[in-house]
């Protein structure tokens, strides 16, 4: 039987995805995945609602039929292969414990039907439990406990499975917003301590940024960049990545390169350093980019201040450019701006992105 | 205390409780006190004769020939609840898993299923009646077409296999009750917990006892309710496939044609006795009612909030 050996000692997980599609009837929800997923790695599928991703964790789990392409683990072609013989193990997202069983049952269910003796089981439970913190809890049924109690006990029943893979799907969006933190930390250490493969889905890029080794960013059942949660940021391949990564979100503004000035229609103009060669570019500001200077005399974008969000540390302007973009910037907590203030936009030399208009794609000076 | 003042309040919370309690009242309350007041006394025909006190109990209980028939006819009523059980209640859960699982044609079986318990019982034992019938009905001619003749017998005229053919039909009938029943426990069962299961085992059966049949404990509270207080109250089919004298030979006979009997009269069985019948009424009546309410107290506890 597969699965039920330990990650630690440096059993292989490997994940290979080819040209996965995935038909409901008519409608085509994926469109050809092609990704590969190296052993041990913390990759995060994320994307707005959907996009896919859900359905692509299913297709891995075996929960639904891949329509088209190969699914391999490990170089074994995994398509045809019942869910519970994968080695795979899921934590969901209501967390889809058995209600009429405690939490040592909820945790054993599995574990025994994997045939594993009496004593083996105990044993795992055992430090799943500890692991997990769930010793007290364990004589509970799931409706005694708290939402991220619950958590734990789906994440343990995962454990003692000792599954090559874990998939998770959209885990904390349950939680209230101060413990979501405190579980992300916990599921960073968790994937430290096992060091099994994981895959995590979620539409939240926070989680996605703080836990991922490596980030799939969907969107319309399509793969539009992986990458480190470095890559993504600095580098974004296209515009849906620019502007979904990031919060708050990129700004983009139609520009018309003039020289080494890119004018805004009836704004104005600015530098920003080494251009690409094309004349009509989308130009991506992050909003640490830009800076504002009060007045509309200077030399940039001309822009009117539409409000500011203070949040203690620093502050967000938002203003309208001349074309009717909203831009967003950074400034300090000392710096707010009145509502219909006029200001001027500079640019910080080689901080910002460039975009093809025609298509969307990352332009490299 | 609070006091319910006569606000416009307080006047239509009676106006609307009022009517349905003196419903209740007169047509369910003053039967039942009155048939337990019937008991007690001697009767000759619809007129009332002596108090007895409880003379009427004894000798339904324990004096020949009533006690025989008292006996005869309760263990008809127990071999219907089990045989139901297992026909009826068993077949609506498989019935219902399957049509769970939306199988190809799940939306014709459904209405399928249910549709028997549509039918009137009158129609249903008719039917039935003609089914069994030994030379003509369908049932036989299907075992001669097939090359078991040998099976082939007279299913409504031998004490041997009279009650088991009404039982069958009976199941026919309302099989689809606990299926929908069933059906609607299941569909309660959220998705994703199906999902975790299907992570952990291929298996149907480890799905069905361990999952699901826990999981719909509260229907089958209900329908193994229910089931027994219509075994015990079964009137109808037997009546019409069997007759009112359980024939043959008292092989059918229940306690619901065992009451109307006594109580009513009729061609074989003599005079009527309102005295003996409401004895039996009350105690049919008591058994239902603390056996029911074992049930449910007892399958209640095991119940799962999901």
């Amino acid at each position: 039987m597969r699965g039920h050996r330990g990650q630690v000692e440096g059993i292989l997980a490997r994940l290979s995805l080819r040209g996965i599609k995935k038909r409901f009837k008519t409608t085509d929800v994926l469109h050809g995945i092609d990704l590969e997923i190296g052993d041990r790695e913390f990759v995060v599928f994320v994307g707005p609602s959907g996009c896919g991703k859900s359905t692509l964790l299913r297709l891995i789990a075996g929960l639904d039929p891949i329509s088209d392409g190969d699914f391999f683990l490990n170089d074994q072609r995994m398509n045809d292969v019942a869910p519970s013989r994968r080695g795979i193990a899921m934590v969901f997202q209501s967390y889809a414990l058995y209600p009429h069983m405690d939490v040592y049952e909820n945790m054993a269910f599995g574990a025994r039907l994997m045939g594993l003796t009496r004593d083996e089981v105990e044993k795992r439970i055992a430090d799943a439990a500890r692991m997990l913190r769930l010793d007290e809890l364990l004589k509970r049924k799931p409706r005694e406990l708290s939402g991220g109690q619950r958590q734990r006990v789906a994440i343990g029943r995962a454990l003692v499975r000792k599954p090559d893979v874990f998939l998770l799907d959209e885990p904390l969006s349950n939680l209230d917003a101060a413990l979501r933190s405190d579980v992300r930390l916990e599921i960073a250490k968790l994937h430290r301590d096992i060091g099994g493969t994981m895959i995590y889905v979620t539409h939240d890029q926070v989680e996605a940024m703080t836990l991922a080794d490596k980030i799939v960013v969907m969107n319309a059942g399509r793969i539009e960049q992986v990458g480190s949660p470095r890559e993504l940021y600095e580098t974004p391949a296209n515009m849906f990545v620019a502007t979904f990564i990031g919060s708050p979100r990129m700004t983009l503004v139609d520009v018309t390169r003039n020289g080494d000035r890119l004018a805004v229609a009836n704004g104005g103009s600015v530098v920003t350093g080494a251009l690409p060669e094309a004349k009509n570019l989308k130009l991506g500001l992050r909003p640490d980019a830009v800076k504002l200077h009060r007045g509309a005399a200077g030399e940039g974008l001309a822009a009117t201040v539409v409000y500011t969000e203070y949040l203690g540390d620093n502050a967000y302007v938002y203003a309208r450019l001349a074309d009717g973009t909203l831009l967003s910037a950074r400034t300090t907590p000392n710096d707010l701006y009145a509502p219909d203030e006029a200001v001027t936009v500079t640019v910080e030399p080689g901080s910002a992105h460039y975009f093809s208009a025609e298509d969307g794609r990352r332009l490299t000076p | 205390m609070p006091q319910l003042r006569m606000t416009g309040r307080g006047l239509w919370i009676t106006a609307l409780i009022v009517p349905p309690l003196a419903f209740v009242a007169l047509f369910i309350v003053y039967p039942i006190v009155s048939a337990f007041a019937y008991a007690f006394f001697d009767w000759q025909g619809l007129k009332r004769l002596d108090f007895v006190g409880l003379e009427n109990f004894h000798t339904v209980l324990f004096v020949e020939p009533y006690r025989s028939w008292t006996i005869n006819a309760f263990k008809n009523n127990v071999i219907v609840f089990f045989a139901l059980m297992v026909l009826q209640n068993g077949l609506g859960f498989i019935l219902a898993y399957a049509l769970w699982r939306e199988l190809p044609g799940a939306r014709f079986h459904r209405i399928a299923v249910f549709l028997p318990v549509v039918l009137s019982t009158i129609i249903v034992a008719y039917l039935f009646k003609l089914f069994y019938h030994p030379l003509f009905g369908v049932v036989n001619i299907t075992l001669k077409g097939i090359g078991l003749g040998w099976l082939a017998q007279p299913w409504l005229g031998q004490s041997g296999t009279a009650l088991g053919s009404i039982i069958v039909a009976q199941a026919w009938h309302m099989v689809g009750f606990p299926t929908l029943v069933f059906l609607a426990g299941m569909q309660r069962i959220p998705s994703e917990i199906l999902d975790a299961v299907r992570m952990e085992t291929e298996s149907e059966w480890v799905k069905i006892t361990k999952i699901v049949w826990p999981l719909v404990a509260p229907s089958a509270t209900i329908v193994f309710t229910l089931l027994f207080v219509g075994a015990f109250n079964w009137f109808e089919l037997p009546y019409i496939m069997g007759g009112l004298d359980g024939s043959p030979f008292g092989s059918t006979d229940v306690l619901g044609l065992y009451f109307y009997r006594t109580a009513f009269g009729n061609v074989s069985a003599g005079q009527q006795d309102f005295g003996l019948g409401s004895a039996l009424a009350v105690i049919i009546f008591i058994f239902i009612a603390i056996v029911a309410g074992v049930i449910t107290t007892r399958l209640r506890a095991r119940e799962i909030q999901l």
